[in-house]
């Protein structure tokens, strides 16, 4: 199967209103194909799995590769200087960057628009959009800034913007700009990375000030705190983050979503922490045991394995570092699975690693 | 198991008031209820107090002999099968810390015959030439007179799961005619406790200088009233624990801290034989499963050297099949999720090297083990622990010390299997890039009687000396009744 016919098949997919069990398995086994035969890292990480498009026939035993192998292991079905985007992820844990390499952007954006009219916009045309974080010009290589310029350009009003810039956050800016919405009574929605809203609420506490936002606004946060800002337990950030705004928390709605995939996941607000997560039909989830890689029984907790048709150039099922568990309805996200240390008096890698690097 | 077991050991006069903290262990199908004493602020201040009396009061006036006779009954209860609380410790201890029976219970022999009599004098002999320095002034070399003092009150924060551990340090510290206030590891409770009521019961006088407790630790209350109480600490845990401890004690307090430690092990051509291969295999298998590669002196990488007769894959598949087999008399408990992380992490890393054909996997993730076989220099790096190992083929075992140098502070106990001369060779190497302990295979994770823990000397960083110098003791003579 050519590119253009898996990118052809894909945007039929993401334009279909759902999918059945069967139908789900059938294209993640044609992009599993496709993957086996033009990645040759995932290839052969697969036949040391003895999994093979012979092999394997259910999507559940298409073998996920550990988020890390993205730094290690250039995992691209086209030619890496062929791709047109490259995203990057952060680095902020570890060494170096996972790279997800996209020869086209078609698959990418349609699958975030998709997801961002169902999930954030829900039958809104457009909004006016606050964004707290850098524009694609300042982080070509993020995938976060890419996300938060479709959602501008598609379904920000004309009056939307970026309130960080070169010199930073433009606090002022912003503020000016919160306090215009909160007196035209039109609703306002800021988007941005978790750590952003900090610094943010942190002035508004400074100066005693609180905002009112006009019914109907919301709040889009993602990421989490990434060593940016302090960091600030789920339920004392969205009690602060309603406080500061005046969005009540079910309209506080955080993305997750990684670098490693090219679909999101969205929550119906943050009333409750940790909520239920869910995306659309065009993405899969399983949690496993890290270290058979078998799904665990249901209700029980394990590690997450996203199995993003999307992601179609690089690989679809990935075995993420965070812990959480099926629900009905989606999945709850319990934090990162750190290694453990050890119970006893021996070096255990994180501990050795922290020291390494110093 | 329905009783709540009491942990610690409190003088007389404190048992009966204190709050409990009660926490429930688990495994092997089992529930334990251990309720740790929980001390207040003023409580944990009298505590500190009345063990200071004690201890200036009677401990000091001690002979060193009585307090040996003391621990070597105290060891010898614990070692007699029958004794109701070494039978409380082989039932208890597997739930505890999650270790299979048979390696409690041989762990739990092999610790305490080192405190016994004739190893307590070897204790004290291997870090003063003349141990009466503890019972009063003896001749000094120089001239003059010396004396050596234990701490008025010495503070012991255990860490870890390996158990009995703690009981090194206590019977250091006992030694010297410390004070004793212990705190007790949380997830191993019991032992310390345990041996204080004996030693109690053995000596009642010396029970009243020794208290086993517990608190939270980075809570301040309780905590900070031990730490300003304590005239020298000694700490176990990671750096981080370790740094945070160092932070709050008053700069004239000692501190001698014992962090987290990498073990490793060398096997050199000459032992890699047909006849021998096998059951070196079987005894680093053992250093793995003793303690789960908890202890610090677990191997966590073997470095086999080639041109031997069996080469280092064979090496690896020997241990891999002497795992599996220890697998069923030492069955490893059910790991929880950030230790099952902790493998798949590591072994992951592995599988991507394995995709370059510089490494190979043996064995399937859901077994009990795991062992990788790299074909290339690997510098010394951590397992993923609970039965996990690298083994790492080298052309000389020369190449180790390189290999393991740029984790000086880490370094404590090296396994080699080399013959005599190579052995005294590479442990020189060894020992300039701070390896403290040079073991046989199969003993790693038992240190011998009178072993210096991470290389320092367990009872003589404990005491203070007092010299008369030989000019006071002279000029002494010119002020006696009977001078000219």
């Amino acid at each position: 199967m050519s590119q253009a016919e898996i990118v052809d098949a894909l945007l039929a997919v993401i334009g279909r209103p759902g999918a059945t069990d069967a139908e789900f398995e059938a294209v993640a086994l044609r992009v599993f194909a496709y993957q086996f035969t033009h990645n040759a890292p995932y290839r052969r990480f697969a036949q040391q799995r003895g999994r093979t498009p012979l092999t394997v026939r259910r999507w559940r035993d298409i073998p996920a590769v550990p988020i890390k192998a993205f730094k290690d292991l250039t995992l691209s079905c086209c030619p890496p200087d062929a791709a047109e985007r490259v995203f990057m992820t952060s680095g902020t844990t570890g060494s170096g960057h996972g790279r997800s390499y996209h020869p086209t952007l078609a698959v990418y954006d349609a699958s975030m628009l998709s997801g961002f009219a169902a999930r954030i916009m829900r039958g809104r045309e457009r909004i006016r959009m606050g964004i707290l974080f850098p524009d694609e010009a300042a982080l070509p290589n993020s995938s976060l800034a890419h996300y938060l310029a479709l959602a501008k350009d598609r379904f920000g009003t004309p009056d939307s913007a970026v309130f960080v810039g070169p010199g930073g956050l433009d606090l002022d800016a912003l503020l000016a700009a919160l306090s215009e919405a909160e007196a035209s009574g039109e609703p306002t929605a800021l988007l941005g990375a978790t750590y952003a809203f900090v610094p943010v609420m942190d002035a508004l506490a400074a100066q005693g000030r609180r905002f009112a936002l006009p019914p109907g606004s919301f709040l889009f946060d993602t990421g989490g705190f990434k060593g940016q800002s302090r960091e600030i337990e789920p339920d004392a950030f969205y009690d602060a983050l309603s406080e500061a705004f005046g969005v009540p928390r079910e309209s506080c709605l955080n993305m997750y979503g990684m670098t490693e995939l090219s679909t999101q996941f969205y929550d119906d607000g943050n009333a409750v922490c940790p909520p239920v997560k869910s995306g659309p039909h065009w993405i899969r989830s399983r949690v496993v045991d890290p270290l058979t890689g078998a799904d665990v029984p249901e209700g029980e907790t394990g590690v997450l394995v996203h199995h993003d048709l999307a992601h179609f150039n690089s690989v679809s099922a990935i075995l993420t570092e965070d812990a959480g568990v099926i629900v009905p309805g989606g999945f709850r996200l319990l934090g990162r699975v750190e290694g453990s240390a050890s119970r006893g008096c021996s070096v255990a890698v994180a501990e050795f690693l922290a020291a390494a690097q110093g | 198991m329905s009783a709540v077991e009491q942990a610690g050991h409190l003088p007389d006069i404190f048992s009966e008031a204190v709050g409990r903290r009660v926490v429930e262990h688990r495994a092997w199908g089992e529930t334990v209820a251990v309720a740790l004493p929980d001390l207040s602020d003023a409580q944990a201040s009298a505590l500190c107090a009345h063990v200071r009396t004690r201890a200036r009061e009677t401990l000091r006036r001690m002979e060193t002999a009585r307090i040996v006779a003391a621990i070597d009954r105290a060891s010898a209860c614990l070692l007699d099968r029958a004794h109701p609380l070494r039978r409380k410790a082989e039932a208890l201890l597997p739930v505890v810390t999650g270790y299979d029976r048979e390696t409690v219970r041989l762990g739990l022999t092999s610790y305490l015959k080192t405190f016994r009599k004739p190893q307590l004098l070897r204790f004290l002999a291997e870090d003063f030439s003349n141990p009466g320095v503890l019972d009063g002034f003896q001749p000094a070399v120089k001239g003059g007179l010396v004396r050596a003092r234990g701490p008025d009150l010495l503070l012991h924060v255990w860490a870890g799961n390996v158990p009995a551990l703690p009981l090194w340090s206590l019977v250091a510290g006992l030694l010297v005619k410390a004070g004793t206030v212990g705190k007790l590891a949380s997830a191993e409770p019991l032992t310390a406790g345990w041996f204080a009521h004996l030693i109690a019961e053995a000596d009642p006088e010396l029970g009243e200088c020794l208290a086993i407790t517990w608190w939270k630790g980075g809570a301040g209350g309780a905590e900070a009233a031990y730490l300003t109480a304590a005239d020298c600490v000694m700490a176990y845990g990671g750096n981080d624990t370790l740094a945070a401890l160092r932070a709050k004690l008053p700069v004239t307090t000692r501190f001698l801290p014992h962090g987290h430690r990498i073990g490793f092990a060398m096997v050199g051509r000459e032992a890699l034989d047909s006849r021998r291969a096998g059951p070196l295999a079987q005894l680093a298998a053992h250093d793995m499963v003793r303690y789960e590669q908890q202890g610090c002196y677990a191997p966590q990488m073997l470095f086999v050297e080639r041109g031997g007769a069996t080469a280092p894959d064979e090496f690896a598949r020997h241990l891999a099949h002497a795992l599996a087999a220890l697998a069923s008399r030492h069955p490893r408990r059910r790991l929880d999720q950030a230790e099952s992380s902790a493998i798949a992490a590591w072994r992951s890393g592995h599988e991507m090297r394995a995709l370059d054909g510089c490494a190979s996997l043996l064995g399937d993730p859901a077994d009990p083990w795991s062992v990788v076989l790299l074909d290339r220099p690997a510098t010394l790096s951590p397992s993923g622990l609970n039965r996990s190992l690298a083994v790492v083929a080298v052309d000389d075992l020369a190449e180790v010390p390189a290999l393991v140098a740029p984790h000086r502070a880490y370094l404590q106990t090296a396994g080699i299997a080399a013959a005599p001369a190579r052995l005294v060779a590479l442990a020189d190497d060894l020992a300039a890039v701070g390896v403290t302990r040079i073991s046989a295979i199969g003993r790693m994770t038992a240190p011998e009687a009178g072993w210096h823990h991470d290389g320092r000397f367990s009872l003589l960083d404990l005491v203070t000396v007092t010299e008369i110098e030989a000019g006071a003791e002279a000029a002494a003579e010119g002020f006696a009744p009977y001078a000219d």
